[in-house]
């Protein structure tokens, strides 16, 4: 039960939750409005300064970046395949940009603002009829608050491969972590129901 | 507490998980016992509503779990095996705060109601603290304070000190036994039932035994000598 969030008192840590997030779509757009690699190379600077400010040791900061890094790489060598260069530098600028920023909001946000924030935001929705507000914002905080979980279940899985002198690879993980992940994902879903998070409000017990 | 199961029962793909049974629970400590299988599980999960019964009706305090799931489950607080699954979000305060915010309670009083909570279970100084960091024992009583902050007056654990050392083991067990709230506790640690006021015994899906501990561990230690 690791999590994204550190704990810190930078810049990034005050800001409201709800201006980090919009500033990161603000910022996801101008990533794709442009073409100028060096105007993304301005943002990618700008993006990862902010993210090595955060009170993160280098290894860690690094590490956190590993599983997307690799696909915005894979995503990079086929566009140099089929591509000019310039349109392969321009996918791994914009990409690369929009990690450094959100891993950053990640890591300086704790997940219950996210959840409150995103809850706020799709209230509009809520109005509308169309879905329930706090159902969104618990769906982000999840996402949030899960990933690490996977990432440890893929490293448990790889030492289990190494304790039974088993070769490991990483393909083969993926069966298992999917199961795994449904699994606990069943738990968490019934701890949700059982805890009455989906709508459970304390009026009710009154009827 | 009165908890009603009238022809209650539960089948999976064609499997009955718990034969059709009719009994009413009414008292503070109900402990169930049974071989894993037996169908305490089910039986459990059925009177929080997580669980829907295929045959009959479960009743708590009147109300029937199909059609009043959420009050049911407001009164009927469920603490799992597994408290690493239970506890939603790291930082174990903001835990509490989301089931709390979840039931409407007012922003004000959010921080009162966990750190009252966590107080009360001896764990104030754990609030900050993030789940994984935590023992086994403080984890456990961590998800039994996520449930109970929303206080419910029913509180029912699924085997609450399996995976504990001996200390955290007692430890837990003392919390339990302190409660105000009435509870139901399945577990395969008799000592902890041992002064329950009524247990049930579950074998293959049926309710075999019913009555007061001491005569209803010894027939379950009979049957499994």
């Amino acid at each position: 039960m690791q999590s994204l969030y550190v704990e810190g008192n930078t810049v990034l840590h005050r800001l409201p939750a709800g201006l980090k997030l919009g500033s990161l779509i603000a910022f996801s757009i101008a990533v794709f409005v442009s073409g100028s690699l060096a105007f993304l190379g301005a943002l990618l600077v700008l993006a990862a300064s902010l993210y090595f400010a955060l009170p993160m040791r280098p290894r860690q900061a690094f590490a956190r970046l590993v599983p997307i890094g690799a696909a915005i790489l894979l995503v990079g060598g086929f566009n140099l395949i089929f591509s000019p260069w310039q349109v392969a530098a321009v996918s791994v600028l914009r990409l690369s940009a929009l990690m450094f920023l959100a891993a950053a909001i990640t890591a300086a946000t704790p997940v219950p603002a996210f959840i409150d924030t995103v809850t706020r935001f799709a209230m509009p929705l809520e109005r509308a009829g169309l879905l329930r507000a706090a159902d969104i914002g618990l769906a982000v905080g999840l996402v949030i608050r899960f990933v690490p979980d996977i990432l440890q279940r893929y490293h448990a899985i790889h030492d289990a491969h190494r304790a039974r002198g088993i070769r490991f690879r990483p393909s083969g993980a993926i069966v298992p972590l999917i199961i795994l992940t449904l699994r606990d994902a069943d738990s968490i879903a019934d701890a949700i129901d059982a805890r009455g998070i989906r709508g459970g409000q304390e009026k009710r017990k009154t009827k | 507490m009165r908890i009603e199961f009238l022809e209650a029962g539960v089948t999976y793909e064609g499997r009955a998980a718990l034969h059709p049974l009719t009994l009413t629970l009414t008292g503070r400590r109900i402990g169930i016992i049974g071989l894993n299988g037996s169908g305490k599980t089910t039986f459990a999960r059925l009177i929080n509503g997580l669980t829907k019964p295929t045959t009959g009706k479960v009743r708590v305090n009147g109300r029937d779990t199909l059609d009043d799931q959420a009050a049911v489950t407001a009164d009927a607080g469920y603490v799992f095996q597994s408290p690493q699954n239970q506890i939603i979000l790291p930082i174990l305060k903001d835990d509490i705060e989301l089931g709390l915010k979840a039931r409407g309670v007012a922003k004000a009083d959010l921080a009162a109601r966990v750190e009252g909570t966590l107080a009360r279970l001896g764990i104030a100084h754990l609030a900050e603290r993030r789940a994984h960091e935590l023992s086994g024992g403080e984890l456990q009583l961590a998800a039994l304070g996520a449930v109970l902050a929303t206080r419910p007056s029913l509180v029912i654990l699924d085997e609450p000190t399996n995976q504990l050392d001996l200390k955290n083991r007692r430890r837990v067990a003392e919390t339990i036994d302190a409660l105000d709230e009435d509870v139901i506790a399945i577990s395969h640690d008799l000592a902890t039932l041992s002064s329950f006021e009524r247990v049930l015994h579950f074998h293959e899906g049926r309710l075999v035994g019913d009555g007061p501990a001491a005569s209803v561990i010894a027939q379950y230690e009979a049957m499994n000598r």
